[in-house]
């Protein structure tokens, strides 16, 4: 927590700030990669695709350092209240970012496929839920770099619209494979990439329940609405479970 | 600070009412030549668990230990004012007898500080003051107090030797046996594993752990990681002031308080 | 080199040279006056020395001179250690901080520089003078008049170093046996004294050391006697007087007689300096 006043020795106030940076680099580099992703699954570019997947490398290897870093300054620090929920919570931080990663390379990846087919018209629908979920990463990224529990719990409360929006585009989706079942094929990949993103939108989640927990010191306990109706019974009705 | 903000602190109604206190201070001042040195302490120390008070150098926690067995009154020009109440009478009291409460309340120093004798007879010194028993029995009671000090396998063979002998570590755990073989019911511990290397202070941090079934304990300390390995509770003092007195977990994890924030995170300019 | 630091060096040098040449000559005079007692002696160390008395001249011995200078001394010790142990501890353990307690060390430190040939007319004046009305003449000079006078002298050097050495004890050492509930008298008697042990015994060891040698103070109270005085209420003869009564003679042999004397004086003094370190050393207590 910053309390506005530094450390008394200024390495550790340095090694903290740079904790800080690592973890808001590792967002920045997940949006960037789940907007590439839309990008060549719209642009139908296998090899851009191919580039996106590696890139999720570089998340990984962010993810080791910050690990690295956590238990350094948990070894050699000490750290007590306030900054220990602060390292914690940049351990658990960067364990979400990762998973965004993934996600993201799961959206490229399967865009592979995608551009070997017709194209379908549903595609458009994913640009939405992907610029919400790149909205509520960033949200939640600068909420944990103002350390704004405030914030972050807006974007945890908001995250139901990414699940609406998802649930709809499920909907959609349904349809499309139902009129025409050589859709099948292609409207799988994309529900699987839509559940990708929504998956993104939870992780952000997590990461404002961690910003909430570092800078409160407890636990974010609110009723929450959900939105993605995708498994319950109405939904089942129109067709089989997502995953 | 006023006290009234620390009777009416939630967080430390809380720790208090856990466990029946066994030490209640209340509005506790205390001045030596002139200097306020304890502005109105109130707090309630539950019995049989480890309470630590933390704080930086001058704050008052060394003098507000010092007041638990009125060690103080051997120096002159030092007057405590209020109530500490253990077991339902003040012993801030004059009335209240001295002997018994050194008997109730057993002290260890910074640092170790055995008698010029042996070792069988820094613990029985103590005893033989306070009760008169047989020869048996009070090998029997340097025995038990050594055991519970976890000495007495280093030092069975060698009690008529001088403790002047022994390590600096087995020292402070004989100093130990010594405030534990008249069989207090309040432990006191003023820094006493400040002049011990790691591994004495590892074992008598253990012994803390083992004596608080049978011991009301009362640690000052500086070591803020050692608050945290051996106490329930901990109270940070700055200045003479009570700031905050809570669960030892909640204190390293949560403060209420940002100055307890500052101190125990190394913020304090 | 940078000039600095050449200066430094050349200052420590000249220190170091400089303070061991101070050294050197204060040890080189210590050495010169044990070989001249050594060397002017060595004709009368023998046998009839330690056997013979004063009152054969120059044929004679010191024994005389020496069992009164022992009685003498054990009088003045046996009167000033209970005394000044004591008032060290009091000093110490109970007017610490005090006024009374500070002004009483400051005369004690006034009596410790005090002339002894102070002492000796102070003892002359109270007790040889009122011995002397009271018994009609029949006892005058005495060696316990003797052992008194050494006893002022003693007296300050014991309370110093009793006092000193119980301020030495650290105050843990007392807050730990309170902490038990042990009172005052029982923490000063059975721990600090204690614990202060050797230091007050070395006190003693120097004090005595210190009165073996005094001449002054003897002069009116022992008065000196030539033959064997073993009762404390006669006259007494003792060392230091003996040498020097004995340096005052135009005799040679009376001379080697004194250096004889004074060596085996300076040799007592020695050994009492060496067994007090010795005490010192075996027993420190260290609290660190």
């Amino acid at each position: 927590m910053n309390t506005g006043t530094d450390h008394i020795i200024k390495s550790y106030d340095s090694e903290l700030t740079r904790l800080t940076g690592e973890i808001v680099r590792m967002g920045e580099l997940s949006v960037i990669q789940l907007e590439a992703a839309i990008d060549v699954l719209e642009r139908r570019d296998e090899r851009a695709a191919q580039r996106v997947v590696g890139n999720d490398d570089a998340i990984d290897q962010l993810e080791q350092e910050i690990g690295h870093d956590v238990v350094r300054l948990l070894a050699l620090r000490a750290p007590m209240a306030g900054d220990l929920r602060n390292v914690y919570a940049a351990l658990r931080i960067a364990s979400d970012i990762e998973r965004i990663g993934d996600y993201a390379a799961n959206v490229a990846k399967r865009s592979i496929p995608l551009s070997m087919v017709a194209p379908v018209a549903p595609v458009g629908g994913l640009r939405h839920l992907a610029e919400l979920a790149a909205d509520e990463v960033r949200d939640v990224l600068l909420a944990y770099n103002e350390r704004d529990a405030d914030a972050a719990y807006q974007v945890w409360k908001n995250d139901v619209v990414l699940d609406e929006a998802y649930t709809g585009y499920f909907r959609q989706l349904l349809t499309y494979m139902m009129e025409d079942p050589r859709n099948i094929t292609p409207c799988t990949h994309l529900l699987f990439m839509a559940k990708n993103i929504e998956r993104i939108g939870d992780h952000a989640t997590n990461i404002a329940e961690n910003v909430w927990f570092q800078v409160v010191g407890e636990p974010l306990n609110k009723q929450r609405s959900k939105g993605d109706f995708t498994s319950s019974p109405e939904m089942t009705k129109l067709g089989d479970k997502p995953e | 600070m006023t006290d009234s903000a620390i009777a009416t602190n939630p967080a430390q109604a809380a720790a208090a009412s856990a466990v029946a206190p066994k030490l209640t201070v209340r509005d506790l001042h205390f001045y030596y030549s002139g200097f306020h040195a304890l502005k109105g302490i109130s707090m309630d120390i539950p019995e049989k668990k480890v309470t630590a008070i933390i704080g930086p150098s001058g704050c008052g926690k060394s003098t507000l230990l010092r007041i638990f067995n009125r060690i103080y009154a051997i120096y002159p020009k030092l007057e405590a004012k209020g109530e500490i109440v253990l077991d339902g009478e003040n012993i801030l009291d004059p009335g209240y007898s001295m002997n018994r409460l050194r008997g109730k309340v057993g002290m260890v120093f910074q640092k170790p500080v055995p008698f010029p004798m042996t070792i069988f007879e820094n613990v029985a010194y103590g005893i033989r003051h306070h009760e008169k028993l047989s020869k048996t029995d009070m090998t029997a009671r340097v025995e038990q107090a050594l055991r519970s000090a976890a000495l007495w396998d280093e030092v069975k063979d060698k009690l008529k030797q001088n403790a002047l002998g022994l390590s600096g570590g087995q020292q402070q755990r004989l100093c130990i046996a010594r405030a534990i073989a008249l069989k207090p019911e309040v432990l006191l511990l003023d820094e006493p594993t400040s002049a011990l290397d790691p591994i004495a202070t590892s074992r008598i941090e253990q012994l803390i752990e083992e004596l608080k079934s049978q011991f009301t304990i009362v640690i000052v300390t500086h070591n803020m990681q050692q608050a945290a390995r051996v106490s329930d509770l901990t109270a940070f003092m700055y200045m003479g002031e009570l700031i905050e007195f809570d669960q030892t977990e909640k204190i390293f994890t949560k403060p209420g308080r940002k100055q307890t924030e500052d101190y125990i995170t190394g913020r304090f300019g | 080199m940078s000039s600095p630091y050449l200066r430094r060096r050349i200052t420590n040098a000249l220190a170091m040279v400089m303070s061991t040449l101070a050294t050197l000559v204060g040890l080189a005079f210590l050495a010169w006056i044990l070989w001249e007692t050594l060397r002017q002696g060595i004709s009368a160390l023998d046998l009839k020395l330690f056997t013979k008395i004063t009152a054969y001249g120059e044929s004679g011995g010191l024994a005389n001179a020496m069992v009164g200078s022992l009685i003498i001394n054990f009088i003045g010790i046996a009167i000033a250690t209970p005394i000044g142990v004591l008032a060290g501890t009091w000093l110490a353990e109970y007017a610490d901080r005090t006024r009374l307690g500070e002004s009483i060390r400051f005369l004690n430190d006034i009596l410790l520089s005090a002339p002894s040939i102070v002492m000796g007319l102070f003892v002359y004046t109270i007790i040889v003078l009122p011995t002397t009305v009271l018994t009609h003449g029949s006892t005058t000079f005495s060696g316990f008049a003797g052992g008194v006078a050494l006893a002022l002298i003693a007296l300050p050097v014991i309370v110093r170093t009793t006092d000193e050495m119980l301020r030495l004890v650290p105050s843990t050492l007392r807050e730990a046996a309170l902490s038990l509930g042990v009172p005052q008298w029982k923490l000063t008697l059975q721990i600090l004294i204690r614990a202060a042990r050797s230091g007050i015994i070395t006190g003693v060891l120097l004090a005595l050391a210190r009165i073996s040698g005094e001449t002054a103070p003897l002069l009116f109270t022992a008065f000196g006697n030539n033959y064997m005085a073993i009762n404390p209420i006669e006259k007494m003869s003792s060392l230091p007087q003996i040498i020097y009564q004995y340096a005052n003679d135009p005799g040679d042999a009376m001379h080697a007689l004194a250096w004889a004397g004074a060596f085996v004086i300076t040799m007592f003094v020695l050994l009492l300096s060496l067994a007090s370190r010795l005490i010192l050393s075996r027993t420190k207590v260290s609290h660190d």
